[in-house]
Formats: C-alpha cells, sequence, structure tokens
C-alpha cells in the first residue's frame, strides 16, 4: 500500500485549516488514509490504498480535505495557457518504450518543502502508477536552463525525444562526476545500475535533446545541467513510458501538485512521427452517466437528487439530473474513475459508510457441505475414535523429505508416493519446492520432531497430495489422501491393519492386502491395500532406514490410501 | 450368612445380655472407630443388634488449672507468704510479699482478687493483712482441683467457680455400645462367614448377587490417575469445522476446487490488471512444472480480455495495461480461493446458476513468502458469496454482522477499502472479547461490472474473504503460528489445547 509522508503545517496552509495534527489525523482516517508513524525527518507518514493515487503529495491530501472541508465544491480544472514549447519524437525511439507526455509550469516559489514534496510525489508515482519506471518515468528539468529554440527559428521552442546508440553520446548526469555515455551509466552510476534491467535486451535508448545536447536519459536519469533547485521558477515536466493514458494522468497529478503552489501551467505539444498530435496535459474532465436506482440499489438508502448532487460535489465532481439518471464530470486527476460504479462509492463515503445500518439480506438459500466434505468428515471422526491425533500439514514440501529420506526414487510412478510432483518457480525457502506427492513424509516429518513427546504417537491426517498427469485440465491430478502412522514400543504390522480393517467396516468396503514391496517398507511385512478388489493404497512396518533418517528409535507403522476410494 | 469383616467383627464382640462399647471393639480389632461405627449402623439397619447411645459429661483441668494444682491457687500462696512474714500482726508491703509468693503478671490480680474474695485478710495502703483464721489447706477450690485431676468427682465441687475462673473445661462425648437382638443372636447361632474385600468387579460378583454382601476395597480418589492418549481432531480443523456449520446455519453451499490453478481463474476473471503488483511480485507461487492450462473456455476469455482492454458497456474504461493469453494461461498455486468463487460463478464449475445462491469455502492458499510466528506460506482463507437481485452494501455489512456474532465479534467495523474486483469495498475490523485488541478480520465488497459481466452473471454479487488462523490464534492464544499448523506442530501443544465448543 503506498505511503505519503506529510508536513502538517504545509497540509493546514495547503487546505486553509488551522485544525491540529490529532484533528487532521482523525479526519485523513476518514478519508482512507491510516496513520502509520513519523518518518525521520518529523513528516507523518499515511498509508493508503491505492486507488486515490492524487492523494500522494500533501497538495492531494489538501485538496481532498478542502472538498472535506467543504471549502472546495465541485470539479476544479487548472487554468492554462497556450503551448510555447513542442516534444518531437523522432522515428528513432525505441519501440519498447514509444510513448512520451509533458508540461511546462512557471511562476513557481519553491521552498524547501515544496522541492521535497515534488520529489516525494515523483518517486511515489514511479512506485505505483509507474510499474517501478516501467510503464511510466518522469523527469523534471529547469525550464530556464534549456535550449529549444532551433536555428532556424521561424518553429516553436522544441525538444526531441529519441532513440540512440547505447555509446552514441554523452552527458553529465545528476550526482555524476564526469560525462558518460548512458552504458557506462548503467554500469557505473548507482541509479543507473538500480533502474539497468529496465532497458535490458534495447538496441536503443531512450533519451531527450534539446538544442545543447542530451539532458535526460529516461527512465533512468536526468542531466545534472537541467538540475531543478529552490532556485527554479520554471519547470519542465516530460513523461515516458510504455502508455499514454498512464504518463498522461501521472503527467496531470504533478501539474495539479503545482499549481496548488501557485505555478501556471502551460500546455506542451507532442508530435509523433506518424503526424499525430497531442495537446498536453490534457486537463479535461471525462463525462459518465449513473442511475438514481443503481445508487439507491448499491447503497440500500434512498436520496433526493439535490443530496445526490451534493455528495458528489462534496467529491469533487459536477453533476446534473435528468430523468432519473446524473451526468457526472470526473476531473482528469482521478485515475480511479473506471466505471460509473466508482461513483457510487464516492458518493457512499461522502453519506459515511459507517453511518449505514446493516441488515441481514432477504435471500433464502439452503447450505450444505460439499460431499468430500462429508465423507472426509465421517473418516476423520473415525481415526479420532480409533485413537489417532488429527495433524494438519503443509501441502507443500520438498524433494528430499517427499522421495529421498522414504527412500523412495523421485518419480518412481508405479508405487503409492511415487509421481512427477508440481514444482514451484523461484521458490522462497528450499524447503517448500514442490507440492507433496503423499502425507506419509508428512506424519514422519511430525514424530521426527517429537521424539521428546510422550508415546505411544498414533497421528492421521487427510490432506491434499498432487502429481503431474497431463490429462486432467490444470496438468496437476489433485487427491485427498489418508494417512496414519503409529509409533510405540510395540507397534506392528498388525497394529495398522487392524486399524485399516475397522475403517473398512465402518464404511462398508471389503479389505484386502496381498503382499507387496516399497521401499519405504519392510520387505514382507508391507502390503497394497485394496478397497472392493482395488488397490487404493498401503500398509506395513516402515523400513529401519526410514525410521533412522528420521532420528526414530522404535517401531513406527503406517498407511495411506485414497480418500476417494472409501465412497465407491 | 455372610458379611463384611467388620461387621462380622462387631457382631461377634457384640452380648445378648450386656452393652459392648463400640470404643471397646475397636480398641481389641485395631479397627477405626469410624470403621466400626459404620459397621454397626448397618448391622442394626439389618436389626441384628441395638445401639445405645450414653451422654458423658467429664471435666477436665486447664493449663492453668493444671498450673495451679501442681503450685497452689496464687491467693493461697499469698497468704502462706503473708503468714510466713507475719501479717497476722502488722500488715506487710505488698512488695516483698509477691516477690516471696513468687507471683508474676497477671498471677498478681488474680492473687488479690480471691483472697479478698476468699476473705483471707485485707489489703490497704498497698499493705496485706491477713485473717489468721483462715485455712488455705483447706481451699475448697485447690481441693476442688486436686480431686478432679485424681478423677473423682462430686456434686459437690464448686465446679461454677472453677469453670468461671477458667481453670476447668466441661466436655461431653457420645459413647455408643451395642447389644445382640434376637435375630443377632440367632444369625449368629446359625454362623457368620466373613465375606472378602474386593478389588474389582467381576461377572461372577455381578451374576451370583455375590455383591450384595462384599465390601470394595477403597482407593485413593483422590490421587492422579495415568493420562490415556487422546485421539482428536486438530485444533484448527475444529475452528474451520465451526466457521462451516456457522455458513451452512446462514444456507451457504461448499464450493470446492483446484489447488493449482491458471492464472486466469485466480486473477483475470477477478479483474486483476496483469501489471499489478500481486502478480508480479515474487510471492506469487508460479509453478516451474508444469507452466500452461491448455483449457480455457475461449469465450469467456475473450470477453475477460475486452474487459481489461475496454471494460465493459459504454462509459467503461478497462484497464490500460497490457494483457497476455499466456500469462493468464500460466499456472500456479492460487494465492486465493477467489478462483473457485470464479470457476462456479462462471458457471464452469457446476453449470449455470441461477440467483439467488450463496456459496463458501474454507480451503488452503498459498504465498511464496517466509515462515516466521505470524506468516505462513499457505493457510486458510475463508471465502464466501452472495448472488442475489438488488444487493447493497447494507446487506453485506448485515451478512457480516450476522457471521461474525457467532464468533462473539458484536462490534464489526467496516472501513472503505479499494480492491481491483469490487466497489463498493469495506476492510472488516472487530474487536476480540477478551484480549480487546482491534483486529482486521476481513475484505469484502460488491463484484465489480467488469468481473460480473464476462462471466454472463447478471444480477449483485457480494463477497468477501478472510485468514482462519487469525482467528485461530486468537481464539486458541497460539502465540506462534506454526504450532498450529505444519510439521513443525508440537504435538504437547496440540494435546493440551482446549477443545472448541
Amino acid at each position: 500500500m503506498p505511503v505519503v509522508d506529510i508536513d502538517t503545517d504545509e497540509l493546514r496552509r495547503l487546505a486553509s485549516t488551522e485544525e491540529s495534527d490529532d484533528e487532521l489525523k482523525a479526519q485523513l482516517f476518514g478519508l482512507g488514509l491510516e496513520f502509520e508513524g513519523e518518518s525521520d525527518d518529523g513528516a507523518l507518514q499515511f498509508e493508503f490504498a491505492p486507488d486515490r493515487l492524487d492523494r500522494l503529495s500533501v497538495e492531494g491530501v489538501a485538496r481532498s480535505l478542502r472538498y472535506q472541508h467543504g471549502t472546495d465544491r465541485g470539479v476544479y480544472l487548472p487554468t492554462m495557457n497556450d503551448p510555447e514549447w513542442t516534444i518531437a519524437v523522432d522515428s528513432s525511439v525505441p519501440d519498447e518504450r514509444p510513448y512520451v507526455t509533458g508540461a511546462v509550469v512557471r511562476g513557481l516559489d519553491l521552498t524547501d518543502e515544496g522541492l521535497e514534496s515534488l520529489i516525494q510525489l515523483q518517486e511515489k508515482l514511479h512506485a505505483t502508477m509507474g510499474r517501478g519506471r516501467a510503464k511510466g518515468a518522469i523527469g523534471i528539468h529547469d525550464l530556464t536552463l534549456m535550449k529549444g529554440e532551433s536555428l532556424a527559428s521561424d518553429r516553436e521552442k522544441s525538444i526531441t525525444y529519441r532513440g540512440i546508440d547505447p555509446d552514441g553520446d554523452r552527458f553529465v548526469p545528476l550526482d555524476g562526476e564526469t560525462d558518460a555515455t548512458p552504458a557506462t551509466v548503467l554500469e557505473t552510476h548507482p541509479t543507473g545500475t538500480q533502474y539497468a534491467d529496465l532497458l535490458a535486451g534495447m538496441d536503443r535508448y531512450p533519451a531527450i535533446y534539446d538544442d545543447i545536447g542530451l539532458f535526460s536519459f529516461p527512465p533512468v536519469i536526468n542531466g545534472q545541467r537541467t538540475e531543478v533547485t529552490t532556485d527554479s521558477r520554471d519547470l519542465f515536466v516530460e513523461l515516458t513510458g510504455t502508455n499514454q493514458w498512464t504518463i498522461d494522468k501521472m503527467c496531470t497529478i504533478i501539474c495539479y501538485a503545482l499549481d496548488a503552489r501557485g505555478g501556471r501551467v502551460e500546455r506542451v505539444t507532442v508530435e509523433y512521427p506518424d503526424g499525430t498530435e497531442l495537446d498536453r496535459p490534457d486537463c479535461s474532465v471525462t463525462e459518465k452517466t449513473i442511475n438514481h436506482d443503481r445508487i439507491e440499489s448499491v447503497l440500500g438508502v434512498s436520496f433526493s437528487p439535490e443530496e445526490v448532487i451534493d455528495y458528489l460535489e462534496r467529491a469533487g465532481l459536477d453533476a446534473t439530473h435528468e430523468e432519473g439518471a446524473y451526468e457526472v464530470a470526473v476531473p482528469p486527476y482521478r485515475v480511479d474513475v473506471l466505471h460509473p460504479i466508482d461513483l457510487v462509492d464516492d458518493i457512499g463515503r461522502a453519506h459515511g459508510f459507517n453511518d449505514l445500518e446493516p441488515r441481514y439480506p432477504d435471500v433464502s438459500t439452503i447450505g450444505g457441505t460439499h460431499d468430500r466434505t462429508q465423507l472426509e468428515d465421517a473418516l476423520r471422526e473415525t481415526l479420532v475414535g480409533l485413537g489417532f491425533e488429527d495433524m494438519l500439514n503443509f501441502h507443500l514440501s520438498n524433494v528430499e523429505d517427499c522421495f529421498e529420506r522414504m527412500g523412495l526414487e523421485p518419480s518412481a510412478e508405479s508405487v503409492v508416493g511415487g509421481g512427477r510432483p508440481a514444482t514451484i518457480v523461484e521458490p522462497y525457502s528450499e524447503e517448500y519446492t514442490i507440492v507433496r506427492t503423499w502425507a506419509l513424509p508428512s506424519l514422519l516429518t511430525v514424530l521426527e520432531n517429537n521424539t521428546h513427546r510422550r508415546y505411544p504417537q498414533a497421528l492421521s491426517e487427510i490432506g491434499l497430495a498432487a502429481s503431474i498427469d497431463e490429462a486432467v485440465e490444470t496438468k496437476v491430478a489433485e487427491r485427498q489422501t489418508v494417512a496414519g502412522v503409529l509409533a510405540s514400543t510395540d507397534a506392528s504390522y498388525e497394529d495398522a491393519k487392524g486399524r485399516l480393517q475397522a475403517i473398512a467396516t465402518a464404511f462398508g468396503v471389503e479389505l484386502s492386502t496381498p503382499a507387496t514391496e516399497h521401499p519405504s517398507f519392510i520387505d514382507g511385512r508391507t502390503a497394497t491395500i485394496e478397497f472392493d478388489g482395488e488397490p487404493a493404497g498401503v500398509v506395513g512396518e516402515l523400513h529401519p532406514r526410514v525410521l533412522v533418517e528420521h532420528d526414530l528409535e522404535l517401531p513406527v507403522v503406517g498407511f495411506e490410501f485414497d480418500l476417494a476410494a472409501l465412497s465407491a | 450368612m455372610q458379611l463384611p469383616e467388620t461387621q462380622a467383627t462387631v457382631l461377634e464382640s457384640a452380648s445378648a445380655s450386656a452393652p459392648t462399647p463400640i470404643e471397646t471393639i475397636a480398641t481389641d480389632s485395631e479397627e477405626p472407630t469410624a470403621a466400626v461405627t459404620r459397621a454397626a449402623f448397618e448391622l442394626e439397619d439389618h436389626g441384628l443388634i441395638t445401639i445405645t447411645e450414653s451422654t458423658t459429661d467429664s471435666v477436665n483441668l486447664t493449663e492453668e488449672g493444671e498450673t495451679y494444682r501442681r503450685d497452689g491457687l496464687p491467693e493461697c500462696r499469698l497468704y502462706r507468704a503473708a503468714a510466713t512474714a507475719g501479717a497476722d500482726a502488722d500488715s506487710v508491703p505488698m512488695g516483698d510479699l509477691i516477690q516471696a509468693a513468687d507471683l508474676g503478671g497477671p498471677a498478681v490480680d488474680i492473687a488479690l482478687s480471691n483472697f479478698a474474695r476468699k476473705g483471707y485478710g485485707r489489703i490497704e495502703s498497698g499493705a496485706v493483712s491477713i485473717d489468721p483464721d483462715a485455712d488455705p489447706d483447706a481451699d475448697p477450690e485447690a481441693e476442688a482441683l486436686t480431686a478432679l485431676a485424681a478423677g473423682e468427682s462430686s456434686d459437690d465441687l464448686p465446679i461454677e467457680s472453677l469453670e468461671r475462673r477458667g481453670l476447668i473445661e466441661r466436655e461431653s462425648s457420645t459413647d455408643r455400645s451395642v447389644q445382640l437382638t434376637d435375630a443377632g443372636v440367632t444369625a449368629m447361632m446359625e454362623g457368620v462367614d466373613i465375606a472378602d474385600t474386593v478389588g474389582q468387579v467381576t461377572p461372577e460378583l455381578l451374576t451370583s448377587g455375590e455383591f450384595e454382601s462384599v465390601e470394595f476395597t477403597p482407593y485413593n480418589v483422590a490421587a492422579d490417575a495415568e493420562q490415556p492418549p487422546r485421539g482428536g481432531k486438530h485444533v484448527l480443523r475444529r475452528i474451520s469445522d465451526r466457521v462451516k456449520r456457522v455458513l451452512v446455519g446462514m444456507g451457504f453451499e461448499e464450493m470446492d476446487g483446484p489447488h493449482v490453478d491458471a492464472d486466469f481463474w485466480i486473477n483475470d476473471a477477478l479483474f486483476m490488471p496483469q501489471d499489478h503488483p500481486a502478480r508480479t511480485h515474487w510471492d506469487r507461487f508460479a509453478l516451474a512444472e508444469p507452466d500452461r492450462i491448455d483449457e480455457l473456455p475461449e469465450a469467456l476469455v475473450t470477453a475477460v480480455e475486452n474487459a481489461h482492454r475496454n471494460g465493459v458497456g459504454a462509459e467503461s474504461e478497462g484497464y490500460h495495461s497490457p494483457w497476455d493469453e499466456e500469462f493468464a494461461r500460466a499456472l500456479a498455486l492460487r494465492g486465493h480461493t477467489t478462483s473457485l468463487s470464479m470457476r462456479y460463478l462462471s458457471g464452469h464449475q457446476v453449470g449455470e446458476l441461477e440467483p439467488p445462491q450463496k456459496y463458501f469455502s474454507v480451503e488452503k492458499v498459498y504465498r511464496n513468502d517466509t515462515l516466521d510466528a505470524t506468516h505462513l506460506l499457505e493457510f486458510f482463507q475463508i471465502e464466501g458469496w452472495v448472488m442475489a437481485e438488488n444487493l447493497s452494501v447494507r446487506d453485506l455489512m448485515g451478512t457480516f454482522t450476522a457471521f461474525y456474532e457467532r464468533f462473539g465479534i458484536t462490534d464489526v467495523q467496516f472501513k472503505p477499502h479499494y480492491n481491483p474486483y469490487t466497489e463498493p469495498s469495506f476492510e472488516l475490523f472487530g474487536r476480540h472479547p477478551t484480549t480487546g485488541e482491534l483486529i482486521e478480520i476481513g475484505n469484502s465488497g460488491l463484484f465489480r461490472p467488469e468481473v460480473l459481466e464476462p462471466l454472463g452473471v447478471e444480477c449483485d454479487v457480494m463477497a468477501w474473504g478472510l485468514a482462519l488462523e487469525r482467528l485461530a490464534m486468537l481464539m486458541t492464544g497460539a502465540e506462534d503460528i506454526r504450532d498450529l499448523h505444519g510439521t513443525l506442530a508440537d504435538l504437547d501443544f496440540l494435546r493440551s489445547t482446549e477443545v472448541t465448543h
């Protein structure tokens, strides 16, 4: 979840309020911003759900607060000047990162706090909408340090977004000591190494030029020449990315923040090689229609049209009512309104969800458990009646536990417990790399971890086991398996067989146990479990090798069979 | 006749002609008086003996009384000291006498008050003079102490005054004696056999009726016994069962489905954008082998892709994110059981569903994370949804309120929240009845049109999910979740966990 750092003095100034920090905390909680603690430099940190990304800076939070206080109502659109600058996209631009957008903001008087807030907003947008700069990356420059007039000065001022050879040109990156090529920056500059992965495999690297030369190497780093300081009054904001909508929205959010700090936004023209021209930033509203009935149905409350319009305006939206529906204007910084249903949520929040009276729905249905659950419950009850302690082990295991320590060859498909296991990509823990193919290894591990506990130990488990089967929809055959172990100084085959007989009787199936061999068990004391003549599992005395491997110093008998075999 | 040993002893000791004290029988037979008395009453119940009771009053010297008997009463000692000092003629200063009489502490006051009461002399201005005619050697109280100590008693003794002075105690005791009745004599003539005490109830004892006349060896019933091993359901399973019972009681039907599933069912159908951090994050349990599903319902895949790219309906936008069918076909261990909800709602699992419907599951989900005291790689998610016409957030709230009340959580709070797949969405918080802690107990909402329309659902669906282990930790007091779940389970912990009911 995103976190926004807020200097409460700045917030009070921007929201035109004199409330205390505690009052502000309470109000922000109402907006969905939860107080998390203080940052190192004393700012209050608030966590919020990643829908309202326009609240990633103190300016955006202040705007929401002004609406909540009623200081502002309805849609606000910044006044913008006509474009002087053009971003020309050269046909050399990398296919992997074809989009660009931007804006000019003039007349700023940036304080330390204001600059800090701008840098924070940039980083937070990178982390969220920008998907770690992959989808969208922002560069902000001091406009007065840029030179845009072409030699043929009948043109407007312009910068160019193009693709260049990784070693094709040199520039001095921010916090860099000397000039370097983009490829060198990726290898040697700390920020370069951090984002090098984003350019992996690209023949041409993205770069932005003004008349002087390369000044921005998106999505990695800006050049030092155009660095923004508190003395900067006019800024150039450029964004590149893999999706036009995403970078346009990120740009809009930055423009709204700078507008709130007294800057005057000036549009720029984006020219693509195919002749497409965009007028940016796009500060127009989006229209959505929502029916009055739908609002009442979703919120379960009756409203008058005036109330609905009031709530919408308090949410920073404009609305008109006609024939049972509302035409709603949504401001451009809202990235979360994908569908009219999102406006119902805004109305609910403005009304106050916590003021709604819960009601138990009048929806009459007949409940019940799944057949598998009923079978499992009946067997678990039988096992418990036979004195077993019911276990609940992880379904995830590893090759060593599941096979090797049981004396089983991995993927020995012909024996119980064998089969190709479903395998995890890049497991976080070496202990959990496969889905177990049987459950006896889990029970043996529990015995191993409890040798200091009282004996006898009679453990059973009904749980998932799985192995690869191309014939199944998901390519993995999942089954509920039943396993039991008896560990005591006088445990013998008969103890396990006797209990299986009791289970077979309880479930009305015929048990037979023809002799078999299994690498985990002692030859001559191992049998196939057959229910009604069908092989279902294995029973026997665990092989001493397996016992010693699990640090056990007494005999253990065990069995494992398919749950489904009992329902045949 | 067969009688238990103690009863036989009493019967044999009793006589028809004269009462025999129970105390005597107990002493002779070396049986506890209480056991002999109990046997006697049982014999009386059978009409074999009569019991007579007599009450004996006895008088015993207190510690103080015994001291005075031995050393003399304080007033007598004062008199003798005074006589020796010649107080029959001239009065003698008291200080001298107290020393001579070896009186100290409270004995001085006792001596002075009784000296005067008995007329042994006078005390004036701290000087003592005596009546020469008095005779402390014939003091009735002193003589009485001597007599009582010797076991003599007489109505003439000054019992009352001695008791008032706290020198004697009067006690009464009941003595019981037994005497044979005619029936008892007959029984004796016919012969009495002693029945053995028995340790075990046997079939013979029962079928022969012998139990009527035997005595059972008493046990130390207060002592701890050896505790048998106890089979039992796993504590988490019991809690899961309880959750299931509550949901079934609310009309919910259980879902079942694959743990390994396509990302399509786990995420795409749920309108989770493919570049959502939760889908690219390393905590997703993607499979290396097998890695791709072949079977997906084609029409549904197209509808879901459209919803992601263009939204549903005229004013819906979809995501501005890439969508790749191959990613949708990737196999993974499900990160939530909402994959089951998608399979059911789409009609893929059990055929088309007509409203109203309520479904739930309490099943495992998987997160590729580090294992620690509060995080597991796999845990149980309680998933549920209601499909009906015109559901509102108030219905959602009412359903939760009813559900959590069953677990003692009565003040569920709803915090507006954001999920990619529900709108409106709420996180649920509740204050635990015993710990008072405010805990997140669930996440919920109404499925978005972008989720429902591709699935072909034309009414509302409200849904939620929560982690069972959180509830279990609060209900059992377990501090390390690994004690509860997995192969590190401590059998002692599981064996000592209280059952839930």
